[in-house]
């Protein structure tokens, strides 16, 4: 998050410490990334095409690209650069926020664009990739610094990872320090498919990265809201004193779709809604919204705050997964009026499947701060409504004054909108004008579209810019992944031991009835946002 | 974008504010026609403008409605014409919608005219407006005059004063800011030239970016900037605004040597500090940026580092969405002994006023390499395009 330009350094081999660019001193334009070439696998998927390339496109325009800089994409499909050059146009076309291409700034753009084909698992792909990049060092000033970005399944990370290694493309992370080159690598979620596959992975990844060159994607965190949760909590003096078991009554967040798997029916009986949505995004709003101030913005200052809160989350035993855990199935029904059908008839989803759409969990923090105030978290496909929020909601007055029909005074409720009508929304009572004391809820209500205007960057754009600065804040930490699968894996031994079958909701709904159980025996209800 | 109620009419000053209160509330009762869009009232900041004529201020309105359909705000728009002849102030007051999700999103502004000697109560007329608890930015349309009480009063109550240096000149952001610095609590002072500088700035920096080339921020040998206009001309405000920059964060001394101004880095080496020009196409400002050349290295005849940054003058597009015919491109070169030579282009944003005042609006307040770039700027004033 720290926008600083270079800092001073100490140099392990004793080199004169690197002193910043006077130029940067106090100036306000956003920092651009380090000269770097980008060096996308699987550069002929899907991801490239609909989100890499146009956020780095984006990013051109927004002079946010470091002169020095190329894209090169790796892949097994045999291409020469122009057609991957009009692939990548046609992408830029189609997906990228701001259109159409503006041609001046396409012709410079795409001159920094080439492919290098080649299987991942051959030694000479490395030997003709480092040929390359050493020929865009001289003609690109890219400054060999590289990093590399794994837009391929995790099958493939072990087999990349060792040819880098083996092909001498990935620099010691100890000459960054004094201002040599650079390498970094970004992966994608998933990051394993449970606690122990994701440790055989990190340990994949770390017999040839440092944890310092690693960049563990989770684009939730290149989200404006979900930055703006820092500063929300440690900027403003209102409501960090309130922000604990002694005012808040629970905590709700919810991620909620109206889609359903869309064509991917074979990943998603791969996953289900806990490993696919749970695990990491809705675990990181979690540590957001829980964790301590942390001691600065520096990358592991915050994450070291993160990890204490999943350090802190109460482990699900067996029988705490029967009563905090409901998970649920869509069926058919009907979203925004048209008719859709149920999970088990998607393709590629098997007629009897029991993987979860839905999950609700009913999660406690054992730490100072949040003894005793549940977390609700929800996450489902085929809901009501698209929609991703952490609801803050405080405790009653400790004794009604007014007389009220309806029994008592609402609770006061601070609802952070993550998606869409990004914005914060606090609600509270008032009185309503009259000569009676009638009381009515009404909602302070902050949208950043309405304030700031709805043109801000894309969770990529941020991410690669992020990356490119070797700014780690906005990634996930090793020990953040394995803790997060250390919270979830029990939740899926205690289904493997009880193997009923997922409770059908209508796809439209809110999710299952049980789920409104599991809040009605704490005398709790869901929010519906 | 839509303007609802909008009504005019001369009265005294408290009836005035009376009144538009009145119509401002007006605005936002519920329609009666209950499948109208609901209006949202939105308000982030207040903008005064004050301008010299009524022509002026009717010319610049629009660029307000611009501003305020991004940064939600109440602006309270104000002409001051102390010599017109009959004294009085009239108003108006309208909502500036923008429709967005199904909703109008609205943004206030009342325009007033200030005549004769009502003119001297125009200040108190606006602070009457004021939406308490949020920042108030104060645009002064042409020259400032420090001791005129209409620009004290409102500079009391305002966190930021914006000027164009374009439009009025460098030496009056000079006043101002030498202005600014002896008093006490005093709003910051913003400059659209400033603004306009930004990705000059950022580009230029580039060049001491890589830990080879950074030492050569102190080693600076030559500096020479091009400006759109006629030889002979004075350094324009966005060229002395770079030149302070650049002279201030490199440390800089200038001195005079029989009259003729000299630049001197912190080893004692002289800095060349050259000006020239270049034709102005049609629809682009007097005196824009048009180029920076910088060479820096040991030995100054033969320099490590040639840097070079050259605006194509009217190369913007025109056909498409917030982009206009000066949406400039940029042409960014590097040169470095026994390398091959780095080039990239980049796109200015559209030169249109309203964007320069949002993206003034968006910046931090307080900003420090101003205040400093002002005051180096201060000495080189008299530099003449040879």
């Amino acid at each position: 998050m720290d926008d600083l330009p270079a800092q001073k350094a100490e140099d392990p081999a004793g080199r004169p410490p690197v002193s910043p660019n006077p130029l940067r001193r106090g100036l306000i334009e956003d920092r651009t990334g380090d000269a770097c070439a980008l060096v996308i696998f699987g550069a002929s998927g899907d991801l490239t095409k609909r989100k890499l390339m146009p956020a780095i496109y984006n990013l051109a325009l927004s002079r946010s690209l470091p002169s020095g800089f190329a894209v090169v994409g790796v892949a097994r499909r045999h291409k020469e650069n122009e057609q991957f050059r009009a692939e990548m146009h046609e992408g830029v076309a189609q997906f990228s926020r701001r259109k159409p291409i503006d041609p001046a700034l396409w012709g410079d753009f795409e001159r920094g664009i080439s492919y290098v084909t080649g299987s991942f698992a051959d030694a000479a792909t490395y030997e003709k990739l480092r040929a390359h990049l050493e020929e865009l060092d001289e003609q690109r000033g890219t400054r060999k610094n590289r990093l590399f970005y794994l837009a391929v399944p995790p099958a493939e990370f072990e087999t990349i990872v060792n040819h880098l290694k083996a092909s001498g493309l990935v620099a010691d992370p100890t000459h960054e320090r004094s201002g040599g080159p650079w390498t970094r690598i970004i992966i994608e979620k998933p990051f394993g498919h449970d606690l122990e596959s994701s440790r055989e992975l990190n340990d994949t990844i770390a017999s040839a990265f440092a944890e310092s060159q690693v960049f563990r994607i989770d684009h939730y965190l290149g989200k404006e809201t979900v930055q703006n949760l820092l500063v929300f909590r440690f900027a403003n003096s209102l409501f960090e004193p309130l922000w604990n078991r002694e005012h808040v009554d629970h905590v709700q967040i919810t991620v909620a779709e109206e889609i359903g798997v869309e064509g991917r029916g074979k990943f998603y009986e791969q996953t289900g809604v806990t490993k696919d949505i749970v695990e990491n995004h809705l675990m990181q709003l979690l540590c957001l919204t829980a964790m301590e101030p942390p001691i600065s913005l520096s990358a592991d200052a915050v994450r070291d705050e993160k990890v204490k809160v999943l350090r802190s989350l109460r482990r699900m035993e067996r029988s705490m997964v029967r009563e905090s855990v409901v998970r649920g199935q869509y069926g058919r029904g009907f979203v925004k009026g048209e008719e859709v059908r149920a999970y088990r008839e998607e393709p590629d989803v098997a007629k009897d499947s029991q993987v979860e759409t839905y999950v609700a969990m009913k999660v406690l923090i054992d730490n100072w701060r949040w003894g005793g105030v549940p977390f609700y978290v929800r996450a489902g496909k085929r809901l009501a409504r698209r929609v991703t929020e952490i609801a803050i909601q405080f405790k009653k007055v400790p004794h009604t004054l007014f007389n009220t029909p309806d029994g008592g005074i609402s609770q006061n409720v601070l609802a952070v909108r993550v998606q869409p009508d990004e914005g914060i929304a606090l609600r509270f009572t008032t009185k309503e004008p009259g000569n009676a004391t009638v009381l009515r809820d009404v909602a302070m209500d902050f949208r950043y579209g309405t304030a700031f205007g709805s043109n801000t960057p894309e969770a990529y754009e941020r991410l690669l810019l992020d990356a490119m600065r070797g700014d780690a804040t906005l990634f996930t930490r090793r020990d953040e992944v394995e803790e997060q699968w250390a919270f979830v894996d029990p939740i899926f031994d205690a289904w493997r031991e009880q193997p009923t079958p997922p409770p059908i909701y209508p796809s439209g709904t809110w999710g299952p009835e049980q789920a409104d159980d599991m809040l009605a025996r704490d005398g709790r209800r869901w929010r519906r946002p | 974008m839509s303007t609802a109620a909008e009504s005019s009419a001369a009265t005294s000053p408290s009836s005035l504010i009376a009144r538009l209160e009145r119509e401002l509330r007006d605005i936002w009762k519920q329609p009666e026609d209950p499948t109208a869009p609901p209006l949202s009232r939105v308000c982030t900041m207040n903008i005064e403008v004050v301008a010299p004529t009524r022509e002026l201020l009717e010319r610049y309105t629009p660029v307000i409605d611009e501003v305020t359909a991004s940064i939600p705000a109440r602006a309270i728009l104000a002409s001051l014409e102390p010599e017109a002849p009959a004294d009085e102030i009239t108003g108006s007051a309208a909502a500036v919608c923008a429709l967005e999700g199904g909703k109008k999103v609205c943004s206030e502004r009342i325009t007033l005219s200030c005549r004769g000697n009502a003119a001297a109560r125009a200040a108190s007329a606006i602070e009457a407006f004021l939406v308490p608890e949020i920042p108030t930015a104060l645009v002064w349309l042409g020259r400032v005059h420090v001791d005129d009480p209409v620009f004290e009063d409102l500079s009391n109550d305002a966190s930021r004063i914006v000027l164009d240096s374009e439009y009025t000149s460098i030496s009056s952001v000079i006043g101002v800011a030498a202005w600014a610095r002896k008093q006490r609590n005093a709003p910051e002072i913003a400059d659209l030239a400033w603004t306009r500088v930004a990705a000059w700035q950022e580009m230029l920096a580039r060049f001491f970016d890589d830990l080879e080339t950074r030492p050569l921020a102190s080693k600076v040998s030559r500096i020479a900037f091009k400006q759109a206009g006629e030889p002979g001309a004075s350094i324009g405000p966005e060229a002395a605004l770079m030149l302070g920059w650049v002279g201030t964060r490199l440390g800089w001394q200038t001195s005079r040597l029989a009259g003729a101004l000299r630049f001197k880095r912190p080893d004692g080496a002289n800095v060349v500090v050259e000006l020239g020009s270049v034709p102005r196409p049609k629809g682009v400002a007097p005196h824009a940026l048009a180029a920076i050349t910088i060479e820096a290295g040991e030995v100054a005849a033969q320099p490590a580092l040639r840097g070079s940054i050259e605006r194509e003058l009217a190369s913007g597009l025109s056909d498409q969405a917030n982009t206009t015919v000066d949406a400039d491109v940029m042409l960014w070169k590097c040169a470095r002994s026994g390398l091959p030579e780095i080039e990239q282009r980049v796109r200015l944003g559209s030169n249109k006023a309203a964007r320069w005042l949002e993206r003034t609006l968006h910046r931090p307040i307080r900003d420090i390499a101003f205040d400093e770039s002002v005051a180096f700027a201060e000495q080189v004033q008299g530099l003449v395009i040879s």
